[in-house]
């Protein structure tokens, strides 16, 4: 561990007879630090099918704190790709069936299930305390929240995905190098574009969108799993990885090909941060959010969309507009349609930018409905979390 | 030299081409230009690998400022989502 050019050492405690004969093995191997790995906490977004693998690797290895992050509840239809479930979880939680059959691999460790949207329930300054961030999401939105998260926090984001044939786990060790490049600086324009087909209207959710499932198979589940544990180790034992790679596989062939992720002077996530973030933790009332910022005419970024007001052109006056400041995506298709009129005549203001005096004047009193808000001065990005 | 001569691959080595490539063209229109001539899904998302320099190449950039030079091997991939 460094810290201010000097190297500490740290000093683990010690481990008990039960234990080192646990990992009797595992000693044995001259580059595995044991009592680190017993000493971290690692997360794991996203509890599908690989990240069951990830999780079971993570508990068989002896990771000290492992912390789960899922919304959802099994299906029958998971149970040929995930390990940790049983056909007779079909329905429970995903994170608590987890935390149970990992206690059971390994009693030793701590395990955290945390049930809900990682958005919500994963919190910008708790990321610290994480050696690593493995994501194991199903979506692009999720990656591309999860990454922002990662990046501007400073916290090692693994991320996992696979199809049927091929591999694909990509390693950004942000807090090695907070200038190493992100997963949005390659991501392909066509992601954005395929993206926006979930919302109308700009940011509402398109009620006729069916996200296309991808078949996959326990065969890439695992060999995922066990590359991103494996790049989990790496970052845990050597800190040594300063630059963004992808690791690419073709589980049918063996090959493997590793890729340099160059940095992307346009992209959308970190071209404009600053080299300096500062993240606290604020009441989202916007009268003292707003005392963060000295200067009125500083532009705020919030971190979702917010759905300022809405008002049919058939029914309502040009001035007469509802006023909603709720997130965006809270809202649907359905609403374009006034239910007065019956016409598709509603239209929508939706912003995600906002000046300091903007927010005063016109909505003092209010609460941003929104996980966190940006700032950026010429040397610096703050981020402001709600609480 | 406003021409390179490069092979494009898929990531299954099923397909390969080599062509000759203008060194404006961008990341995007060898991804396209591999799509439509090979058929490849639609409903997935690639991206391109330089396997000579094991970099990736940002597909607003061209050729030139990826500094692709002849008889470079791009491989497409797709950008894998399911979890």
């Amino acid at each position: 561990m460094r810290e201010n050019n000097s190297i500490l050492y740290v000093q683990y405690p010690a481990l008990s007879k039960k234990t080192m004969e646990r990992y009797l093995r595992q000693s044995l191997i001259d580059w595995f630090p044991q009592k680190r790995v017993q000493n971290c906490r690692i997360a794991i977004v996203g509890c599908g099918a690989i990240g069951n693998e990830v999780a079971k690797n993570l508990a068989l290895i002896g990771i000290g704190s492992i912390d789960l992050f899922d919304f959802d509840s099994i299906e029958i239809d998971n149970l040929t790709k995930s390990v940790l479930f049983r056909e007779e979880n079909v329905g429970s939680m995903k994170v608590e069936i987890i935390a149970v059959r990992l206690t059971e691999l390994n009693p030793d460790i701590s395990v955290m299930p945390h049930q809900g949207d990682f958005w919500d329930t994963l919190s910008l300054l708790q990321m610290n305390n994480y050696s690593c961030i493995i994501g194991c999401v199903d979506n692009f939105a999720a990656r591309i929240r999860l990454n922002l998260m990662c990046k501007v926090a400073g916290c090692n984001f693994i991320d996992t995905g696979i199809d049927s044939k091929f591999v694909q786990v990509s390693i950004f060790p942000y807090k090695n190098n907070s200038s190493a490049s992100c997963y949005e600086c390659s991501l392909p324009n066509s992601v954005y574009a395929r993206m926006q087909e979930r919302y109308s209207c700009g940011w509402l959710r398109n009620l006729t969108f069916i996200e296309k499932k991808i078949p996959t198979t326990v065969i890439t589940a695992s060999l995922a799993g066990s590359l991103a544990t494996s790049q989990a180790l790496q970052l845990l034992i050597e800190d040594k990885p300063k630059h963004s790679s992808r690791l690419f596989a073709n589980s049918f062939t063996g090959e493997t090909m590793i890729s340099k992720i160059e940095k992307n002077n346009q992209c959308p996530c970190c071209a404009d941060l600053k080299k300096t973030i500062v993240i606290t933790s604020k009441s989202a009332l916007i009268d003292s959010v707003v005392l963060n910022f000295a200067d009125k005419n500083q532009l705020i970024a919030t971190s979702e969309p917010i759905l300022i007001s809405m008002r049919c052109i058939n029914c309502d006056p040009e001035h007469d507009v509802k006023i909603i400041f709720d997130k965006a995506e809270k809202f649907d298709s359905s609403h374009t349609v006034c239910p007065r009129c019956s016409f598709e005549s509603v239209v929508f203001d939706i912003r995600d930018r906002f000046s300091v005096s903007e927010l005063k004047k016109y909505f003092s009193g209010r609460y941003l409905p929104v996980k966190f808000i940006r700032g950026d001065s010429v040397d610096s990005t703050t981020i402001i979390e709600m609480e | 030299m406003s021409e390179i001569s490069i092979t494009i691959q898929t990531a299954d080595r099923s397909k390969k081409a080599e062509v000759s490539l203008g060194v404006n063209s961008t990341g995007e229109d060898v991804l396209q230009a591999a799509i439509s001539n090979w058929s490849l899904p639609t409903d997935t998302d690639y991206s391109l690998v330089n396997v000579v320099s094991g970099k990736t190449i940002k597909s607003n950039s061209s050729l030139r400022a990826s500094f692709i030079r002849d008889g470079d091997v791009l491989e497409v991939q797709p950008v894998l989502v399911a979890g």
